[in-house]
């Protein structure tokens, strides 16, 4: 696009806010679920766009994007870390060693809904681990990607009694920040976020001894 | 959503509703823009585009702890000099993981520079490099690189947030020059905390565009680079 001259900043800031190109989004997302009764016939397969990141999810993509520390020579974290995710702009280490980070993800189903914010923190009702009433069986969660995108899945079985229906799905992230205590144990602080949340767009209904495997991919390239 | 009768994956259609459509709404957008002024200050070219492309190093750097675990495995970063480190965060003493400031050891992860080059490359996501990166100095062919600038903060309007990082270039080279491609490099830092581990893997390309059109700097004139983040656009 080529605009007209600009003579003041003010017009150069207005172009930095994104709301006035329409074509396609640089990053896609979806959730695809897949539910399997107790004889392992498919009987639901669900597929939706992920509508909502928050700004956990930013601030976590800034890592590798502009990094931990503000430049070269300054001993201090970026903003953006210290201001969304509250992480210190510089972690004590004791005698002169040093301080790393690393992060690791969690898909979280709940069976309420709420309005989406940047800021949430958690589902509306997470549905718990276990095989009680009301409780899904989280199976092992694993990470694949390709060149471009990153995909999550869980499978949780119905161990209860009862169908259970999950109407919210998250993605969580914990983020470790690691270092060497006052006695010289290496230790680490956690800072737990919420990456994603989105409701389905109909619920998801898992029958007594169902499996379900739920599945988001994030393709960083359009 | 459909109720079906299939025995696993077998025979089972798959519902309209599970197909990629193609029609997604954005949750995530990155902006590329570049303001082009001549000799005089006067701003003479305004360009903005969608920016499209993460690199294989950048993917490797978001994992998450788990897949490291699963597997087994390291991810290999490559930097623009080509050479290569052994990513594999974890927990403890040894595992080396992107450094964070602290107190006392200095090995900063860091943006290093937002690059631009004179060249093109089909794959993106494959890039290490710019295809023809165009040097800081005041040379012939050459921009003159100031420091990039970093958010403050991130700023949120409604349901959106967004960050944006720019850098300027100045054109003393003495002839029009032409910039076609530009990338985030990082300077990247692994190490563990008691610093029996360490790893400067150099600086990496991250994030990788190709202008729609190459934009021309005139003598004496610059180009700022933003690049805008933003999640629920």
């Amino acid at each position: 696009m080529v605009a007209p001259d600009l003579v003041s900043e003010d017009d150069i800031a207005k172009l930095i806010m994104p709301d006035d190109l329409s074509d396609e989004s640089a990053l896609k997302t979806y959730i695809e679920v897949k539910v399997y009764d107790k004889e392992g016939h498919l009987i639901q397969h669900h597929r939706q766009p992920m509508r909502s990141l928050t700004q956990y999810f930013l601030a976590l993509m800034s890592i590798p994007i502009i990094g931990t520390y503000t430049g070269s020579s300054a001993n201090q974290a970026q903003s953006i870390l210290t201001s969304l995710f509250g992480l210190p702009s510089q972690q004590y280490t004791y005698n002169y060693y040093s301080a790393n980070i690393l992060w690791d993800w969690s898909l979280v189903l709940g069976s309420g809904t709420q309005s989406f914010s940047p800021t949430l923190t958690s589902l509306a009702a997470p549905i718990s681990n276990g095989t009680g009433a009301g409780e899904l069986y989280y199976g092992p969660f694993g990470v694949s990607y390709t060149a471009t995108s990153i995909t999550a899945t869980i499978t949780v079985i119905n161990y209860s009694a009862s169908t259970i229906t999950i109407t919210e799905i998250g993605l969580k992230a914990t983020i470790y920040l690691q270092y060497q205590n006052s006695s010289n144990q290496t230790t680490y602080n956690t800072y737990n976020f919420l990456l994603t949340y989105d409701t389905f767009s109909t619920p998801i209904s898992l029958p007594p001894n169902g499996i379900a495997s739920f599945q988001i991919t994030i393709t960083f390239t359009g | 959503m459909m109720i079906g009768k299939g025995n696993n994956d077998i025979n089972v259609d798959i519902p309209n509703d599970a197909y990629d459509t193609g029609k997604d709404i954005p949750t995530f957008s990155a902006y590329l823009i570049a303001i082009v002024r001549d000799s005089t200050g006067k701003v003479i070219k305004v360009h903005k585009q969608k920016s499209h492309s993460s690199t294989a190093n950048f993917i490797g750097l978001l994992l998450p702890l788990t897949w490291f675990r699963n597997t087994g495995s390291s991810f290999t970063m490559t930097n623009i000099n080509n050479g290569t480190c052994s990513y594999s965060p974890n927990i403890g003493l040894n595992p080396e993981c992107i450094s964070y400031p602290n107190t006392y050891m200095n090995r900063p992860t860091y943006m290093a520079t937002i690059q631009v080059g004179s060249g093109s490359q089909p794959n993106p996501s494959s890039a290490i490099s710019l295809a023809a990166p165009i040097a800081n100095g005041s040379g012939s062919g050459q921009l003159i690189y100031y420091p990039p600038l970093l958010p403050a903060t991130a700023t949120v309007s409604g349901n959106s947030v967004y960050f944006y990082i720019s850098q300027e270039f100045s054109n003393q080279s003495g002839a029009t020059i032409t910039v076609a491609e530009v990338g985030i490099v990082l300077q990247l830092w692994l190490t563990n905390v008691n610093n029996s581990n360490y790893t400067n893997c150099g600086q990496v390309l991250v994030w990788y565009d190709v202008f729609s059109s190459p934009i021309s700097v005139p003598n004496g004139g610059g180009i700022a680079i933003y690049y805008t983040f933003t999640v629920n656009p």
